[in-house]
């Protein structure tokens, strides 16, 4: 069965190409550099790495198993591979990203793909963390991943994302899906402090069904190219839906957030906050949309995207998007782009603050406003640790 | 303590002083009273250093030291503080934080090792007891959120953690009830001592009913016209500025 959908996506992707800049979503992003990349090779010898209790390890994009040897929680998980799903569970998300090349070129890639389940009632107080080590098995590699973790009834789950790998160029092609049982609380940070070599394109579809609290929190720092997708479809009644993201670009980067929050039930809130500090030649893409369904009544919503421009050759684009077909409704949106207010920076200086550390003290200030709204206590001091040494650097 | 000589200053190509000159000793308080557009704030603002204006001509002297090209924050340094008419709210920078920096880039500047948390706290505590605010107050974002009257409370705060030589209050009485005022000039008497100095902007009588000065300057058109007593407020509450005008 895999190998069909396999088929038909390299199809889907020889047919459509790399996405072109008449593609709403890839306006304001080249896709050139994905040339670059060619299809890895299964790694030549199996890495052994040294796990805790608290952490899930995947390499190069494939779980290793020997981490759920030590992993505390493993009587809670049920492991599969994508192999055993049928088409409807593996394939179930967003329509979008089935039109997607990209996607499809990951689908077409990904090997041993992992399905992990947590079990019914299980509420995991520790935060797990999700290590995703990378190894250099040849030059310039494009490594395609895809993996799904299920979050049934009433289970509470925690993790933390992190892309670990050593200096060298790669493009990490990464599709997960998210499922969201009824009543569960699902909190996924993701830490991405990398070295500026890396491409990374990822595709993150959760489905949500009733009475569910997601919190996504994100903070990038550093990769070469950072282009992610995140839809959510707010499948039932009552269920909550927060993102907060903090991207910190320099040199000639580009970090990207395509965000899309489908409201197809009553009495559901979502709320996304990106923040992006631009320096340098560094560019930003925001491209925000909440669609409120026919229906969807009580839908309370609101979409903000500001973006700290610390040069003049960076660049911002933002593009917040409403569509409401329903009549009871609260939504907002809105969008600033600016440079550090000089009103601000002379009120500190006449205090004795140096214009060094008056400009840092303003830049945390309004990057921190995004880390104080993440979910999980320790993706805030990981991303603070790392928001100080990019200031400083 | 600061001697302004002939001060010329402009912003947008406009000028707005038009030869300034004003010496302040070791514990006086002087007054600088105007009509709206008369050049006060702008005075305010070139003694504080503030980058907007452009200084024409003339000079600023701080304790002997030519201050003119002098950076904000050298300035600051020095012992100029700027009381602010309209403080700036920096959501996300702690009043704490903020203090605290504020007061150990001067400890540094004079040579001293910075002042640690538990000083600090216990320093900043008794002040805001003094100004009626409560400890929580710290935690706060740096005038984010806060009414006029605590701002004005937020600026005092500052003045007494820093303890500057020179105060220079841009109208800080303005938009004031009775009890903020009588806590600013509670503040403002707390601070000034004879090693220090106080110039006050303002358009009313009612702050000098609480702090004394010890000369009034009445400025029209970007320069000091008359100077004197206690007397001069008197004057311009009860006759305004017209008899000033030749």
């Amino acid at each position: 069965m895999i190998d069909s959908i396999k088929k038909s996506s390299i199809e889907f992707f020889n047919t459509n190409g790399l996405p072109s800049k008449k593609l709403e979503n890839w306006k304001f992003t080249s896709s050139k550099n994905f040339k670059n990349f060619n299809k890895s090779s299964s790694l030549d010898e199996i890495k052994k790495i040294e796990s805790d209790e608290l952490s899930i390890v995947f390499i190069n994009g494939v779980l290793d198993k020997h981490s759920l040897e030590n992993f505390k929680f493993a009587d809670l998980i049920e492991v599969k591979n994508l192999n055993e799903l049928t088409k409807k569970e593996l394939l179930y998300c967003s329509e979008s990203f089935l039109n997607e090349s990209m996607f499809n070129l990951g689908v077409s890639e990904f090997e041993n793909g992992s399905y992990i389940s947590f079990k019914e009632n299980s509420v995991i107080e520790e935060v797990i963390n999700i290590k995703n080590y990378f190894f250099e098995n040849g030059q310039n590699e494009r490594v395609s991943s895809f993996n799904i973790f299920h979050i049934n009834e009433r289970s509470e789950i925690s993790i933390i994302e992190e892309d670990i790998k050593e200096n060298f160029s790669i493009f990490n092609l990464k599709l997960n899906k998210f499922i969201c049982e009824n009543s569960s609380i699902f909190k996924h940070g993701k830490a991405y402090n990398d070295d500026s070599q890396t491409h990374s394109l990822s595709y993150n579809y959760y489905q949500i069904e009733q009475d569910v609290a997601l919190n996504v929190d994100s903070m990038v720092k550093s990769s070469f190219f950072n282009k992610e997708f995140i839809e959510v479809d707010l499948n039932k009644v009552g269920s909550d839906a927060k993102i907060n993201i903090l991207n910190l670009g320099k040199e000639e980067q580009h970090v990207d957030n395509n965000i899309l929050i489908n409201h197809k039930a009553e009495h559901c809130t979502s709320f996304q906050h990106v923040r992006n500090v631009l320096d340098n030649k560094s560019t930003a893409v925001f491209n925000g949309k909440v669609i409120v369904a026919e229906g969807a009544q009580q839908t309370d919503s609101n979409q903000s995207n500001k973006n700290l421009l610390l040069s003049l050759e960076s660049n911002a684009f933002s593009n917040p998007q409403l569509e409401i077909y329903a009549d009871d409704v609260s939504c907002g949106h809105g969008s600033t782009t600016g440079a550090l207010d000089e009103n601000s920076i002379f009120y500190l200086r006449a205090r004795g603050i140096d214009y060094s550390s008056a400009q840092k003290i303003l830049i945390k200030a309004f990057a921190k406003e995004v880390i104080d709204d993440f979910s999980l206590s320790s993706l805030q001091d990981i991303s603070e640790i790392a928001l100080d040494s990019w200031i400083d650097g | 303590m600061i001697k302004i000589k002939n001060l010329e200053a402009s912003i947008d190509d406009k000028t707005i002083l038009k030869g300034i000159d004003l010496e302040i000793s070791a514990g006086e308080v002087h007054v600088i009273m105007g009509r709206n557009g008369s050049g006060k704030s702008t005075l305010a603002n070139v003694i504080a250093g503030n980058e907007a204006y452009e200084v024409d001509g003339g000079s600023i002297a701080m304790n002997n030291t030519d201050i003119t090209e002098m950076s904000i924050e050298n300035r600051a340094l020095e012992g100029i503080f700027l009381c602010f008419q309209y403080p700036v709210a920096i959501p996300g920078v702690g009043m704490a934080y903020f203090l605290r920096s504020a007061l150990n880039a001067h400890r540094k500047h004079q040579g001293k090792d910075e002042m640690d948390a538990l000083e600090f706290l216990n320093n900043a505590k008794a002040i805001l007891s003094e100004l009626g605010l409560d400890d929580s107050f710290l935690k706060r974002s740096i005038n984010d959120g806060f009414s006029g009257g605590e701002k004005k409370k937020s600026e005092i705060l500052q003045l007494l953690t820093i303890n500057p030589k020179l105060a220079v209050l841009d109208e800080t009485d303005s938009g004031l009830d009775v009890d903020a005022l009588r806590t600013v000039a509670k503040g403002v008497n707390k601070f000034k001592n004879e090693n220090n100095s106080v110039l006050i902007i303002t358009h009313y009588q009612r702050l000098l009913n609480y702090i004394k000065p010890d000369v009034v300057h009445l400025m029209i058109d970007g320069k000091i016209v008359e100077s004197g007593d206690m007397s001069l407020v008197e004057k311009v509450e009860k006759d305004g500025y017209s008899w000033l005008e030749k």
